[in-house]
């Protein structure tokens, strides 16, 4: 496997686009391209994410993209896996370069939901789920993480509060960072007046519908040696499964998915939890976080909310989590998300976070979730 | 095709007539032990070939649960509600809903259900009768 690398990464404001996501994901392309020095005709193969391009009458993305950036010849295709589905992109990046199959590949992910109303995202959002065994009963998106907060509950009897903080901290980090789509800061009193949407989750301790775009740029580093910022070293790229449907899990407090692939991430760079310096995990909902940390060992089951409460996880702290301000504040363009943990990672390794700037950036993990777990991707970022 | 198509054994429509129409719950029993409602080939646990059919007990204790405030299009008019995921008595997890249970207090974890017919589609649970106060 030859040594790979993140050389370029550029995402736009999320939150509601005016222009269409083909105008947006070929912009932040172009952007990313640029920030690796290169042109786009150095591109070799577009992997491109966009799960619900349907809700823009839209499929068949990459030969648009790529033939705004000039080069309609290069290959493309469309990867989904739910929430999951640029990192899902990433992985396929990192497998043609890696292998020897491609020296500069395009990530880009995108997602246009905020022409729907309410009602028809919450049902888009529910597609993830199993329709005919979840859905059908009823589920939302919500409604399924909301029902693992209820199991999470009960077992650790975890107040309010804890998943409150989280909610708190990531609204605190995305007030600092311009491409957030929410950007002030809440209060806990803030978060434990807000109304309930699916019990017992709170409006804030969900993520909003957003609209967003985010590439990367993979290079090898043998023909790439000398890119124009510090590159991100993919140390490990990995992604793994688990059953879809919450009924058919042996555990309702954490996701197998992610149990699985971190251990294939910790192997596959050879570097133990405690050895991460921070990390972009997927928080969805306030207890997609809590989980996250405790099934990626940086915390044992029942823990992760103290800690976030005692500020561990801020940007300052021993431990940050989602300094970009996560799925939960920075917003969740579905596609658009994974690529956008490691465009705020490249940010961070480069010195350029502002305000939001972790005090240590040797290595840095990014989890992403597909739906509820039934698909996840990690992957470890180190320096040359 | 409509009302003559038919399916080959067992099938996902076939677990829908039977919530909906026979008020069975089919579900599927592996010898690992293995108990499920959602459709395979396989065993999801032991990779076996070996699910066989089986009526599942259509009682229960909840596991988990949430009150619905936000629906999708399907439930638009029956907000709020409980969705739940049940482990029925003989083996099994389900998921289903409870449209009686209208705020978070009117329902514990623990608490015994039992499936119901339903006026929608949707697995329709109510609280079994033998653990009302």
């Amino acid at each position: 496997m030859r040594e790979t690398w993140v050389v370029g990464a550029a995402t736009n404001r999320f939150g509601k686009m005016a222009e269409t996501g083909r105008e947006a994901a070929s912009k932040v392309a172009l952007a990313a391209i640029e920030s690796a020095g290169m042109e786009p005709k150095d591109i070799e193969q577009t992997f491109v994410s966009n799960a619900f391009g349907v809700a823009e009458r839209q499929a068949h993305l990459g030969p648009l993209i790529n033939t705004a950036l000039g080069i309609p010849e290069a290959p493309s295709c469309t990867i989904e896996s739910a929430c999951s589905s640029s990192s899902a992109s990433l992985h396929e990046a990192y497998v043609h370069v890696a292998g020897g199959f491609s020296d500069a590949v395009l990530v880009v992910g995108v997602e246009k939901l905020s022409h729907l109303d309410t009602l028809a995202a919450t049902s888009y959002f529910a597609m993830g789920a199993d329709y005919a065994f979840e859905t059908r009963n009823g589920a939302t998106f919500p409604g399924l993480y909301a029902t693992l907060a209820s199991a999470y509950q009960k077992r650790f009897g975890t107040p309010p509060e804890e998943f409150g903080a989280v909610a708190v901290k990531n609204h605190a980090n995305a007030a600092m960072n311009p491409h957030a789509h929410f950007q002030k800061p809440i209060s806990m009193a803030t978060y434990l007046a807000s109304p309930v949407i699916a019990s017992p989750l709170r409006l804030y301790d969900c993520c909003p519908f957003s609209d967003g775009a985010s590439a990367v740029v993979v290079a090898s580093r043998e023909r790439y040696p000398s890119p124009p910022s510090e590159p991100l070293v993919i140390r490990a790229s990995t992604r793994s499964g688990s059953v879809a449907d919450l009924h058919d899990r042996a555990t309702l407090t954490g996701l197998p998915a992610t149990r699985t692939a971190a251990a294939k991430a910790y192997r596959q760079a050879g570097v133990e939890p405690g050895q991460i310096d921070f990390a972009e995990v997927h928080d969805c909902f306030t207890v997609a976080e809590v989980m996250a940390l405790e099934d990626l060992g940086f915390f044992s089951p029942g823990t992760a909310g103290a800690a976030t409460v005692e500020g561990v996880t801020a940007h300052d702290g021993r431990f940050p989590v989602n300094p970009s301000g996560g799925l939960k504040a920075k917003g969740h363009p579905i596609s658009a998300t994974g690529a956008a943990q490691v465009v705020e990672i490249f940010e961070q390794f480069n010195g350029r976070a502002g305000g939001r700037q972790v005090p240590k950036t040797g290595l840095a993990l990014a989890h992403n979730v597909g739906a509820t777990g039934g698909s996840c991707s990690v992957h470890i970022f180190g320096r040359r | 095709m409509g009302d003559e198509s038919t399916t080959e054994g067992h099938s996902i429509e076939e677990y829908r007539r039977g919530y909906e129409q026979e008020r069975r719950l089919r579900g599927f029993r592996s010898q690992c032990g293995f108990t499920t409602v959602t459709w395979g080939l396989l065993c999801p646990q032991c990779g076996k070939r070996d699910l066989a059919e089986a009526d599942l007990v259509g009682t229960g204790r909840v596991a988990a649960f949430s009150v619905q405030q936000v629906p999708s299009d399907e439930f638009l008019n029956d907000v709020p509600y409980a969705y739940v995921v049940v482990d029925l008595d003989g083996g099994g997890r389900i998921t289903g809903w409870m449209p009686s249970v209208r705020s978070e207090a009117e329902l514990t974890i623990g608490d015994r259900v039992r499936f119901v017919e339903s006026y929608k589609s949707g697995v329709h649970f109510e609280r079994d009768s033998k653990d009302m106060p």
